[in-house]
């Protein structure tokens, strides 16, 4: 067992790792995501998860939804961390499972050949990846908390910057985290954001990670969030049409239902984290596309209280106060 | 009013009648409490009064019936409403005062006392164990409160109930203890400050830990007390003398083993919470007692700082420092401050950097995490002492932790230090200054070489072997570890933005952007685009200079190659190269465009698939069309940059003494090795001419100024200006409104320059990308102040500059050499653009002016230019 199996087998008992093995994921994580574009593509069959946000024992519920990693193939629309109180164990283990998966890849392409495999789980930037955001919202505090230091969050929030910002499925599926941005009207647009900084204040990237559609604005709207835009119906269309896609999906809104479709089905809300700051009392849903791209909707409930216990940690050896 | 008729149950087992009338929900007299009161139709007679009860006694049927059994009349009451609606109204009245009433009994004291089973606890004997039980896991939320109530006022309950724990635990009565595990873990649920203060107290709570070995659910009892008594170590490297203060550290202690391991799968959130204050307030407690002690921290130091205490004890005393200051994060913020102000003057830096010095890598990240407690509470403590005389040592070796390996270890704190010490927006004046200009003058240079040294050396100068022997050079390759390359890379993009100035004396005549790019050769594709992005940095503080020095010395070739070599791959490379060209072409950075597409578009052709590639050449393209019938515009634009440039001497002028013998020495001439390679493989004359005429100037001229350089201090003077200039940067970066009556005509020229006022705005928005961590203002403002920095920075800059140069004989000397290089330089170069009829470079006219308006100021005097013929 090597010591990423040992490491996943670790965070999947929501133990967090050492600083020292975050340290090494995090620097094979940046290898391998500077590779990613911006607008990376997927293959069908895929599965579409929206906001997970800390609740690490949901996501433990979506994978026993969905399957595991990577016999299913995951797509992650960002916003990871934050609010509940595991976003070092959920992201950690988000990232060591697909560090694990292409290492393995490249292990079989050097034995086999250089043959297209496709990646098994995407992960792409939410706008809670992003410094600002995690120190108001949780994720600075959980790991000055558990580490005792925020050296984690440190390098953490640099391989945030490293995420790619959107997905492409099969060329007729566009996903991201927020939505659309008066900057980007085609996606060859998007390929020129240097992404590798902090989430802006505005602009496309901005856009793309804080938008939001909206029944009542048509065209463009100023965002109640203070960051990125409301985009109507209209925009939608327009955008789909000259892209030539089928419908776009993403995340970022909480819906009671776990997902929810706009403007006559050609934008897609999927929600992922249930009972959303254990309290909404919300249902959480992921998306399931075949390879013909047929969809079907999964939606789970949070998991039961008893599955929720944190791990004991381990105690300090000694203490001076 | 529902019309009801009202029934009651008789003896047989009948339904009567007892009228119809009008149903209503009203206080009753004298009373707040609810009733149900239904009045005769005819005669307007009370048909029916009733209280409305808590209890769940009401039920609904068939949409039209409510019935109860009612206790003041001992039989079943019903009501038959005429409508379904006036029925569900009623039901909803009922339910509401019902939910109220539940509501009021958790608020009020006399309610639940009179209301509450729960009068007094059972006494505490083994047989009556089950029944405590009972009453602690089966007690409902108000019988909750009211139980722990009882504990509290039973002086005798805990006492007994650990008695009967240890007699259960020597009769080893397995049934015994596990009833009384449950006991005890439904008390700490019940969640009650009162009762933790009491059991975690030194008279129970290793009882209470005891108790809770023997979980009925895990098969073997755990040793959670063995471990507490024999296997963790309580280090008292000082003597504790007052015996609260040891109590509150072992109490501390144990409560977040209870919290952590004992109970960690078992409590909610709020009992969490509660026992994180415990811990929270004891850490505070213990902190200010020992803070005010003051013979234990003399004792403290005394021992830190005595030749004579060994290395290992040493060495738990930093720990314990440490912990120290961790601890106070939990006092009142102006108590943390006068502490860390008092370990200041005890002399806890020296000791610090005493710590950074040692081999021991552990020790040293905790010496570095102490620093960070100091930043957090006040930065400006290590301010002041890293300026004065003694704490030069210590920023020193903060720059070498920095570049230090610590194997597996996180040591990202170097970086964020020396961040925090060289942060222009908060430090004060003088500090920053000092600062800056020994970090500048000291230790730019330490980081610039781990880079040099530890990137492939084909296209390293030779020169720099010098500095560097090859052995030396090849065991930093094999040791440099590419995330301590990042960080310099951060460190020095994060130098751009808050020092710009500093970073041009530095950087232009030291090659350091050379040397920086030296990262596009590395294998690590994440340090590759991180060079990109310095290059990035550096060009969104629109300087003309810089921009000048880019196109003279070939510096995007470098980025150009990597991107090539990228080939289509899609990736962050491929995207941080296309987003600079968007930038160099929305920013309409004239020069940089014509030198790309000049002198790489053969390589760049293939690449015409790419939307930015192509509008790259389309403006390169309009701006050559626009050279003929633009005249106005040009003049105004060539006599800005003149006057720019004018300014801009005196910049160099600084450079020039500032500049470093062998680092420019070397750089050069790899650079004409490099020139000499490509010259080639240029696509056409113009670029062609370029590169000649810088290598020909640069042979022209001998200079000879630089041995006076190694000592150089800017004096006192000059620094105001940087400060000054570095002001003026931050309010371009949208900190500070700025309202400066010098800029307006600047600003208006600017204005007619610019055809198109929207593309501004697009430009905005990429500037603000980069600099995305500073709060942005109203955009108009913004785009206007950041156009007129570079011509604000010419002006402030020269002003200081002039006057200290002026004395200095040997510079003038030189500058005359300058001059005659440069004039022939402009020329050769004026011919090369009236060749390609090329309006972005120098027109006679502007070569006229430069010789009238400032005949001594030479209009490309760079160091490395002189250099190139010594």
């Amino acid at each position: 067992m090597s010591d990423l199996d040992r490491q996943i087998e670790q965070l999947k008992k929501c133990e967090p790792l050492k600083e020292s093995e975050v340290k090494a994921l995090c620097l094979k994580a940046m290898e391998i995501l500077v590779e990613e574009s911006n607008v990376q593509r997927v293959d069908a069959p895929v599965t579409i998860c929206g906001d997970i946000h800390g609740q690490f024992y949901d996501m433990k519920e979506l994978f026993k939804v969905g399957g595991d990693c990577p016999k299913t193939n995951y797509l992650f629309l960002g916003d990871f961390v934050d609010r509940g109180f595991y976003s070092v164990e959920t992201f950690l283990l988000l990232l060591a499972l697909k560090v694990s998966y292409i290492l393995l890849l490249q292990m079989l392409i050097q034995k086999i050949g250089n043959v297209r495999y496709p990646d098994r789980i995407t992960l792409i930037r939410g706008n809670h990846e992003s410094r600002q955001i995690t120190q108001v919202y949780g994720f600075y505090d959980e790991c000055l908390r558990k580490y005792g230091s925020v050296n984690v969050w440190r390098y953490c929030t640099d391989i945030f910057d490293y995420l790619s910002l959107s997905a492409l499925i099969e060329n007729k599926i566009f996903s991201v985290h927020g939505g659309l941005s008066p900057a980007i009207s085609t996606l060859d647009q998007i390929r020129t954001i240097d992404r590798k900084q902090e989430v802006p204040h505005d602009g496309a990237m901005c856009d793309l990670l804080w938008s939001d559609p909206e029944d009542i604005v048509d065209g463009w709207g100023l965002s109640p969030r203070g960051a990125g835009f409301l985009f109507g119906g209209s925009v939608v269309t327009s955008f789909n049409h000259s892209n030539n896609i089928d419908y776009i999906c993403r995340a970022h809104q909480l819906v009671m239902e776990g997902y929810k479709w706009m403007f006559g089905n050609q934008i897609v809300t999927v929600w992922s984290a249930p009972n959303y700051c254990y309290r909404c009392g919300n249902v959480a849903a992921i998306l399931e596309l075949d390879e013909n791209l047929n969809k079907q909707f999964r939606v789970f409930d949070a998991a039961p209280q008893e599955s929720r216990g944190a791990p004991a940690k381990k105690p300090p050896p000694d203490y001076f106060l | 009013m529902q019309r009801v008729k009202v029934y009651r149950l008789n003896d047989d087992g009948k339904w009567d009648d007892q009228g119809t009338g009008h149903v209503t929900v009203d206080y009753l007299e004298r009373s707040e409490e609810l009733g149900l009161f239904v009045f005769d139709e005819e005669d307007n007679e009370t048909i029916l009064l009733h209280r409305i009860s808590s209890d769940d006694i009401y039920r609904k049927q068939e949409d039209t019936i409510i019935s109860w059994r009612d206790p003041e009349y001992a039989t079943e009451l019903a009501l038959s409403f005429q409508e379904t609606s006036g029925c569900s109204y009623i039901w909803d009245n009922i339910c509401n005062v019902q939910r109220n009433m539940h509501f009021n009994t958790l608020n009020s004291e006399a309610f639940r006392s009179v209301n509450s089973e729960l009068s007094e606890l059972p006494a505490v004997e083994l047989s009556t164990l089950p029944l405590i039980l009972k009453t602690v896991v089966e007690s409902g939320i108000a019988d909750q409160m009211r139980l722990s109530e009882l504990l509290l006022n039973d002086q005798d309950f805990f006492r007994k109930l650990m008695e009967i724990f240890r007699v259960c635990e020597d009769l080893e009565n397995i049934d015994g203890l596990h009833m009384i595990f449950k006991i005890v873990k439904g008390i700490i649920l019940l969640n009650s400050p009162q009762i933790f203060e009491r059991i975690f107290g030194d008279e129970y709570i290793m009882d209470i830990i005891g108790a809770l070995e023997y979980d009925p659910e895990v098969p073997h009892c755990q040793n959670y007390r063995k471990f507490l008594k024999e296997h963790v170590i309580f280090k008292e490297v000082i003597p504790i003398k007052d015996p609260l203060v040891l109590s509150k550290i072992h109490q501390t202690y144990r409560v977040g083993y209870l919290k952590d391991v004992v109970l960690a799968r078992v409590l909610d959130e709020a009992t969490v919470a509660n026992l994180n204050s415990i811990i929270h307030s004891n850490n505070a407690i213990v902190v200010s007692l020992l803070k005010d002690d003051n013979t234990f921290i003399q004792e403290l130091f005394a021992r830190l700082n005595s030749p004579t205490t060994s290395p290992e004890s040493k060495k738990k005393l930093v720990y314990f420092l440490h912990e120290f200051c961790t601890l106070s994060k939990s006092l009142q913020m102006v108590q943390q401050l006068r502490l860390f102000r008092d370990l200041m003057n005890e002399g806890v830096f020296d000791i610090i950097t005493d710590v950074l010095q040692s081999q021991d890598k552990k020790l040293v990240l905790t010496g570095t995490d102490i620093l960070i407690h100091f930043l957090n509470q006040d930065p400006a403590l290590l301010r002041t002492y890293v300026v004065r005389q003694e704490g030069i040592t210590l920023l020193g070796l903060l720059v070498k932790g920095m570049i230090t390996d610590f194997g597996d270890d996180m040591h990202c704190q170097f970086l964020e230090i020396l961040r925090s010490l060289l942060d222009s927006c908060t430090l004060s004046g003088a500090q920053r200054d000092t600062i800056v200009d020994i970090f500048y003058e000291k230790h730019l240079g330490q980081l610039i070489e781990v880079i040099t040294a530890s990137c492939p050396s084909e296209n390293v100068d030779h020169g720099s072997s010098n500095s560097v022997d090859p052995g030396r050079r090849d065991q930093y390759q094999m040791e440099i570890k590419p995330e301590i390359l990042s960080n310099i890379c951060d460190l020095l993009c994060f130098c751009v933005l808050h020092h710009p100035y500093r970073i041009k004396c530095n950087f232009l005549p030291n090659n350091v952007i050379d040397k920086i790019l030296l990262l596009t050769q590395r294998r690590e594709r994440y340090l590759v685009v991180g060079a990109v992005r310095f290059i990035r940095t550096i060009l969104s503080r629109h300087d003309e200079h810089l921009v000048n020095h880019f196109v003279r010395n070939n510096l995007l070739k470098p980025i150009v190659d990597v991107f090539v070599a990228n080939g289509n791959r899609y990736n962050l490379l491929n995207s941080a190269v296309l987003e600079l060209f968007e930038y160099i072409r929305k920013e309409n950075l004239k020069l940089l465009l014509k030198y790309i597409v000049d002198s790489f578009w053969d390589q760049l052709e293939k690449f015409e698939y790419l939307v930015s590639i192509q509008s790259m050449k389309v403006k390169y393209e309009q701006c050559l069309d626009n050279g003929g019938t633009k005249g106005p515009a040009n003049v105004l634009d060539s006599r800005r940059r003149i006057d720019e440039r004018a300014l801009e001497k005196e910049e160099e002028d600084y450079f020039n003494e500032d500049s470093d013998e062998e680092d420019t020495a070397s750089a050069s001439v790899s650079r004409n090795q490099k020139e000499q390679q490509e010259q080639p493989s240029l696509s056409n004359g113009v670029a062609a001419s370029y590169t000649q005429t810088s290598r020909r100037s640069g042979g022209l001229v001998d200079y000879d100024d630089d041995e006076d350089d190694e000592d150089y201090k800017p004096p006192p003077r000059k620094q105001a200006e940087v400060s000054e200039e570095e002001q003026m940067t931050r309010e371009s970066l949208g900190l500070k409104r700025l309202s400066s009556k010098d800029r307006e005509p600047d600003l208006v020229k600017k204005q007619k320059l610019s055809k198109n006022p929207k593309s501004k705005d697009s430009v905005f928005a990429a500037i603000c990308s980069t600099l995305s961590q500073a709060v942005l203002p109203a955009k108009k403002t913004a785009i206007n102040r950041h156009t007129n920095t570079p011509t604000a920075e010419g002006r402030m800059s020269s002003s200081g500059d002039s006057q200290e140069k002026a004395p200095d004989a040997s510079r003038s000397c030189s500058d005359d050499n300058n001059t005659t290089a440069e004039e022939n330089h402009v020329e050769k170069e004026t011919a090369a653009s009236r060749k390609a009829s090329d309006p972005l470079h120098g027109s006679s006219d502007n070569r006229q002016l430069d010789g009238e308006e400032c005949p001594l100021v030479p209009r490309k005097s760079s160091p490395e230019m002189t250099v190139n013929g010594s």
